[in-house]
């Protein structure tokens, strides 16, 4: 058809637009609450009413549909919620718990639920209410002196960069790759990363206020003092540091969170690592350790592995359509058509044209020892890859890194698998051996990126599959318990995980890690109706 | 208020940071400086521009301006995320705001500028 859908496709759509007002609510039992019988959910779904407002709860199937979507594999069933709602303010977020706690009903909070590679809005269990806090959507304070920021749970990261933009405020917001429709919030709760010299969020995190199970209001840090005004310029209070334990956590909701802005550089230089050979990245890594260590490499840097960079803006056909799994020789043939090598590397420069000039001479020889090709505005200027990377050090807005989701096909299909290790060289060969052989024998391609910190790196690897093909999907389901359980046994874990993963993942990090946290959340919430099942918390 | 409003309350001036940029003048925002923008609906150009214009058009989704996609499909499909594409929620687009953008985009012209992924 001319508006680029097939017939099937939009006859599908259709259909679906025509049924959702024939739809019968609490049509499907299976994403029913456990343990909780129709009418009492009937029952609770009308108290939920009450407090928000009918149109702020979804409940049936037709109405959940956004909160189903992931790109995760998901063949029985696993993550469906039973609703969602909606509240509008702190005070409905207390009296929903209030009635979670009366009916036992599991609510699984989400901010904006873009959780891209881990399962999206959708729960760790069948049956979960998605707490949906994207209502909750204002900048609450901006200092412009200190360049901080109080954000709501449904905040995004273009919300601010408008915010910034429209008020020319000396500031830059750094994001993740996903940046326009995620939420600041989300993202640094989840401790994602970024890539300017603000790039892991939860270092650049003061201050958080959340709503505990029994409805106490807790502002961690300096923000209970009596006419205080330091809760976003100082984060670690007095006592127990409590911030951390709300993060990656079902110990609480946090609906008000302080963060720390980089100060607009007056100059900004990015820089391309092109390395020709997948072995490369040892000695990329090796070189990179030490600048990070001394700040002369101030940004989160990225090691993009070419095929990670093409899967953006292209689908697999493109490439290949062989047998197998795409050949080394292939993804070298079209790295070389795109101008970029096996490995490109990404960091930038800040401050004033001086300070440039001098580090810059000490990182390009350094790079070209390691037989690396160091590339600038001057040469890479309009490549879309070098574009991309320039766009995320400098905090800008883009969603190109979607494109990946979509490598096989139009039913889009990938879940991360995200393991740590310390920034040596050796780490980086021995993590890409291993998930390249596990990848290759179900047949998916090894599409990878290094995140690399001070002294750590996040070894991101993208599972491309075809959620429209079952078979596909329970390949990709293998291999994935494949890839976490082998990596761990080399002693290397993942920071984070899908939905359907944090329990193995949880268990990696040994029994007195599970048993403390579960101490933890018996305390704060013993009726566990905040998100159990959230990193392998009950 | 409208997040767009309370921005412009913000009446900060720029001065110098390191050599140049910015030293803002002392100046903190009210906590009552942003509202939900549940008070005043977004336009369809405000909403393409700030979510759909970053795939569509952008190398990595399908062109749909200038398409006469039909707004029942594109409304069904923003809900729903069909394929690799995200479902956005009545929370995210309203469904007064969805219906408009779904109107506007039908009636759109084609973009020279945009390029299909």
């Amino acid at each position: 058809m001319s508006n680029g859908f097939s017939r099937r496709e939009v006859m599908a759509i259709g259909g679906a637009v025509a049924s959702t007002a024939a739809m019968t609510p609490l049509a499907r039992a299976r994403m029913m609450p456990q343990d909780m019988d129709r009418d009492v959910f009937a029952g609770v779904v009308r108290e939920l009413r009450a407090i928000v407002g009918d149109e702020w709860v979804f409940a049936d199937e037709a109405s959940t549909i956004s909160y189903r979507k992931s790109g995760i594999p998901d063949l029985r069933g696993e993550h469906v919620p039973s609703g969602a709602v909606a509240p509008a303010n702190v005070e409905q977020v207390q009296a929903i718990l209030a009635l979670a706690n009366r009916y036992r009903l599991p609510l699984w909070p989400i901010s904006t639920g873009k959780n891209m590679g881990y399962g999206m809005a959708t729960p760790a269990s069948s049956g979960q209410m998605i707490l949906d806090l994207k209502r909750m959507n204002r900048i609450l304070d901006f200092d412009a002196e200190l360049g901080t920021i109080l954000v709501e749970p449904g905040v995004t990261y273009q919300q601010i960069h408008d915010y910034i933009e429209d008020n020319d405020l000396p500031y830059w917001v750094d994001v993740p790759t996903v940046g326009p429709i995620v939420s600041m919030m989300g993202n640094t709760l989840e401790r994602g990363v970024g890539y300017t010299p603000y790039g892991d969020h939860f270092f650049m995190q003061c201050g958080m206020e959340v709503v505990l199970a029994d409805g106490t209001i807790l502002k961690t840090g300096m923000g209970s003092i009596e006419n205080g005004n330091t809760w976003q310029a100082f984060k670690w209070g007095y006592g127990p540091y409590l911030d951390g334990i709300f993060t990656q956590s079902n110990f609480g909701i946090v609906t008000k969170l302080g963060m720390w802005l980089m100060p607009r550089p007056p100059a900004y230089k990015p820089f391309m690592v092109r390395s020709p050979n997948v072995e490369d990245v040892a000695a990329i890594t090796d070189t990179i350790r030490p600048f990070r260590m001394n700040n002369l490499i101030p940004n989160g840097v990225l090691i993009m592995g070419a095929l990670y960079q093409m899967s953006m803006f292209n689908r697999r056909a493109d490439l290949w359509d062989g047998e197998g799994v795409i050949p080394l020789d292939v993804i070298q043939r079209h790295a070389r058509a795109n101008d970029i090598g096996m490995w490109n590397t990404f960091y930038a420069l800040y401050g004033t044209d001086e300070i440039i000039a001098a580090i810059e001479p000490i990182l390009t020889t350094a790079f070209e020892a390691t037989g690396a090709d160091v590339l600038t505005e001057a040469e890479m200027g309009g490549n879309p890859y070098f574009e991309h990377n320039k766009t995320l050090m400098r905090g800008g807005m883009t969603l190109e890194e979607k494109g990946l989701v979509r490598w096989w096909g139009r039913s889009g299909g990938a879940v991360a698998f995200a393991p740590v290790a310390p920034a040596k060289g050796g780490e980086t060969i021995g993590q890409t051996q291993l998930a390249t052989e596990i990848m290759n024998k179900w047949g998916f391609d090894y599409a990878p990126a290094y995140a690399v910190g001070g002294r750590e790196l996040h070894h991101i690897i993208f599972l491309m599959f075809d959620k429209g093909d079952d078979e596909h999907s329970r390949k990709a389901e293998q291999c994935m318990e494949e890839m976490i359980t082998r990596f761990g046994e080399r002693g290397w874990a993942a920071y984070r995980s899908s939905v359907s993963t944090m329990d193995l993942v949880a268990d990696q990090y040994g029994a007195a890690n599970r048993e403390v946290n579960a101490r933890i959340k018996q305390a704060l919430d013993p009726n566990h109706i905040i998100a159990p099942g959230k990193q392998g918390i009950a | 208020m409208h997040p767009r409003r309370g921005r412009l309350l913000a009446g900060l001036t720029g001065a110098t940071l390191l050599s140049g940029v910015g030293m803002a003048t002392g100046f903190s925002m009210s906590a009552s400086a942003q509202a939900t923008y549940e008070i005043e609906p977004r336009a369809p150009e405000y909403l393409y521009a700030r979510t759909c214009g970053y795939c569509h058009g952008h190398n990595i989704a399908p062109i749909i301006r200038g398409r006469a996609l039909p707004p029942a499909v594109t409304a069904a499909i923003v809900r729903s995320g069909m394929g690799a594409m995200p479902a956005f929620k009545p929370t995210e687009i309203t469904d007064a705001e969805l219906q408009a953008l779904a109107e506007w985009l039908a009636q759109s012209e084609a973009d020279p500028e945009e390029h299909g992924g």
